[in-house]
């Protein structure tokens, strides 16, 4: 039988996780939730919160359509994504490249390059990166028609980059239970916010099997927006 | 082996006046082959026609005749086949053997060389170069560099070979130029760059151009091809007239490209197979240096039926075809990748600018293969170089199932899980203890012993902070992926 044992400093994993959070979604949006989740050329869509939610595969997911007809890049900072759950999410090995960058020197840099080139990248966003360089790279995806999904690993991105910014308030898994089955069914709430979502706050609930693209699922009732859209 | 003047070996060549054969090469008609008065001119194979033309006015200008030359190099090959099997031939006059089998039988490369020599000159008289090297680049320039005097040229090392070659042997005019710009003027020159450096600056076709001037284009270990990348029709009625077998090896070829083509990949060697109404069944390997195309392909399949049908060697009609990919490279990719050239140019340039500022080991593709863990599933490699060859497919009993964690730790990473009689209780994730909502598992992997690999247990842990994959080994937990 396992017992404890000494944690090493893996768990700045999870830096920027306030804490637990809520895993009973709120209400949920139910229109045009299809649109609202798509990557189209010139948008960027800014994924903030915490790891271990689904960002990751909501941002590859995000990707797929783009890569039925491009090529798509993603650009690794922690050299921890695995592209098992890109092939899953319908991505093709052979339109899939991997960046691997963790000096926020020439991070700007390499994906300043491949929004040049590339139909659709998905960048997590490494500390350290000015306000200012991010927002000439939603520019630049903007005037080049890439498709850009951002990702910080650590707080936020600055107002006015994103098209959409989505954040997670919940989740849920369906499949295991004391030892028993495995995990088959995330269910993801998200709050969407910004341009994309007509300037309202919006509540989305996500489904991941695993096996078929991140789909949206129906929704009950439209969230009021508490606050005039900027 | 290479028969330089092959495609003057007809009867309407004279001998002695000056003689061109032309044919069409990158959209221009071009000299394939000069006789001695011709050369002697100054004609060059190569050449534009037009200037060719203009050295030798009153020479004659031949078009080229791919399927009759194919019919008379018929018998070449086969007392070739009669000595090493499986000819690998890319035109009339051109051909690969793999003799590293034949070499063993025959006692070495001498006596193996001397007898192929000898039944080529007994069926085709002299003229034949020999090259014999350990890979197909260097053995043709092996060949190129033997003389009428000494037709057989043995490389012991083919680096070393090839080094003192000029770059221009590499046949893309472009990089070539730009390498003679550089000041590199032979291969060898080039070999001794660092590869790095290569790939940053000429991507693809600067990493190929390095590999073959180092000599690494060794043939591809044998592997296994899907059966359904195989394709074959057979004829109820046996085709006799050539413009039928012309039709069904347009048809064969295409619908093989077609197959190939969701896969990304391309042959550059094809098994062509055919049965006569009369039973006999007849093979042949063809070889190109670039992937198959489907025009290209149809084109060779077209000469090889010619050939046997001329050769009456294809008693009663043709009644079954196949064609089935010899190998598959990854070469192919780039037809289904890019949707069109634009896109294709613009996305290469931006993957090759991107590797010359973060290094070539920073821009990566992945392929999938088997393995019981989603780390094993990877195969990573550079972007812009070949693709490792993909496994057999086969089961794997204990495999973790489905999803994959998004996110897979390079390294395990130790992590702190207090049990409560075996079940997991909570987990520490940074400063804060996190309870396990839900958990599955363990699967257990047996490790190889006889390599001191031990057992180990996985599991999902869910918690409120999101759900991982971990490993349970000599009672110690780690984190080996995040299910993000």
């Amino acid at each position: 039988m396992p017992g404890s044992s000494m944690a090493d400093s893996w768990g700045s994993v999870w830096q920027g996780t306030a804490g637990a959070i809520s895993t009973r979604p709120g209400p949920v949006s139910p229109l045009g939730t299809d649109e609202l989740l798509a990557a189209r050329p010139g948008r960027v869509i800014a994924l903030e919160g915490p790891t271990g939610l689904g960002l990751t595969r909501l941002g590859l997911g995000l990707l797929a359509t783009i890569a039925e007809r491009l090529p798509v890049a993603v650009v690794d900072v922690r050299g921890w994504i695995c592209p098992l759950a890109a092939w899953e999410l319908g991505i093709p090995p052979e339109r899939l490249v991997t960046i691997r960058c963790t000096d926020p020197i020439k991070w700007p840099k390499a994906l300043a390059a491949l929004l040049e080139g590339i139909g659709g990248v998905y960048a997590e966003v490494p500390t350290g990166v000015p306000d200012q360089v991010l927002r000439r790279l939603s520019a630049l995806a903007r005037s080049r028609s890439s498709a850009l999904v951002l990702r910080p690993l650590k707080g936020t991105l600055p107002a006015g980059i994103s098209f959409l910014r989505l954040r997670p308030a919940g989740v849920v898994w369906d499949g295991p239970h004391e030892g028993h089955g495995r995990l088959r069914i995330r269910k993801i709430a998200l709050e969407a916010s910004g341009k994309g979502a007509a300037g309202i706050q919006r509540t989305i609930e996500m489904e991941d099997d695993g096996e078929n693209l991140v789909c949206v699922v129906s929704g009950m009732a439209v969230t009021t927006s508490r606050r005039a859209a900027g | 082996m290479w028969f330089p003047e092959w495609p003057l070996r007809r009867p309407d060549a004279p001998q002695d006046e000056p003689c061109i054969v032309t044919g069409e090469r990158d959209g221009n008609l071009r000299v394939v082959a000069a006789n001695r008065r011709a050369l002697a001119a100054g004609v060059v194979p190569g050449m534009e026609r037009s200037e060719a033309e203009g050295l030798v006015p009153a020479g004659i200008s031949l078009d080229r005749d791919i399927s009759s030359e194919m019919f008379r190099f018929e018998p070449v090959l086969n007392v070739i086949e009669d000595v090493i099997p499986r000819v690998e031939i890319v035109e009339p006059g051109w051909l690969f053997v793999p003799i590293s089998g034949a070499v063993r039988y025959f006692g070495g490369e001498g006596p193996l060389i001397d007898r192929v020599v000898k039944e080529v000159d007994a069926v085709a008289g002299h003229g034949g170069r020999f090259g014999v090297a350990n890979g197909p680049f260097a053995a043709h320039w092996a060949a190129k560099q033997a003389s009428e005097d000494e037709p057989v040229l043995i490389v012991q090392d083919d680096a070393e070979f090839l080094a003192m070659l000029d770059v221009a042997a590499l046949g893309t005019d472009e990089l070539v130029a730009t390498f003679n710009w550089l000041g590199i003027h032979t291969l060898g020159q080039l070999a001794h760059l660092p590869r790095p450096a290569i790939a940053s600056r000429f991507g693809t076709p600067g990493l190929a151009a390095h590999r073959l001037s180092s000599g690494e284009d060794r043939e591809p270990s044998p592997r296994d091809i899907p059966p359904e990348l195989t394709v074959e029709e057979r004829y109820e009625e046996p085709l006799q007239l050539l413009e039928q077998v012309g039709f069904a090896s347009r048809a064969l070829a295409n619908r093989l490209m077609e197959a190939l083509t969701p896969y990304g990949v391309a042959p550059h060697r094809i098994l062509v197979e055919a049965e006569a109404a009369d039973g006999t069944v007849r093979s042949r390997v063809w070889r190109s240096a670039d992937p198959f195309s489907a025009a290209s392909l149809s084109e060779r399949v077209w000469w090889q039926l010619r050939a046997w049908t001329d050769a009456a060697g294809v008693p009663g009609g043709l009644v079954w075809l196949r064609l089935a990919p010899e190998d598959l490279s990854g070469s192919g990719r780039q037809l289904a990748l890019f949707e069109n050239v634009a896109a294709k140019i613009e996305a290469e340039r931006a993957m090759a600018r991107v590797q010359a500022i973060l290094g070539p080991d920073a821009v990566l593709e992945a392929q999938p293969v088997g393995g019981r863990n989603p780390a094993d599933r990877v195969r990573w490699h550079r972007w812009g170089e070949e693709a490792p060859a993909p496994g057999p497919e086969a089961p794997w009993p204990g495999q973790l199932p489905d999803p994959a964690p998004a996110l897979i730790t390079p390294e395990p990473k130790l992590l702190e899980v207090e049990w409560d009689g075996g079940l997991p209780e909570r987990v520490r994730l940074g400063s804060r203890w996190e309870p396990v909502l839900n958990w599955a598992g363990p699967w257990r992997q047996v490790g190889a012993w006889w390599r001191n690999e031990t057992t180990v247990d996985h599991y999902q842990i869910v918690t409120s902070a999101g759900a991982m994959l971990c490993a349970v080994s000599d009672g110690k937990v780690y984190l080996v992926g995040v299910y993000d």
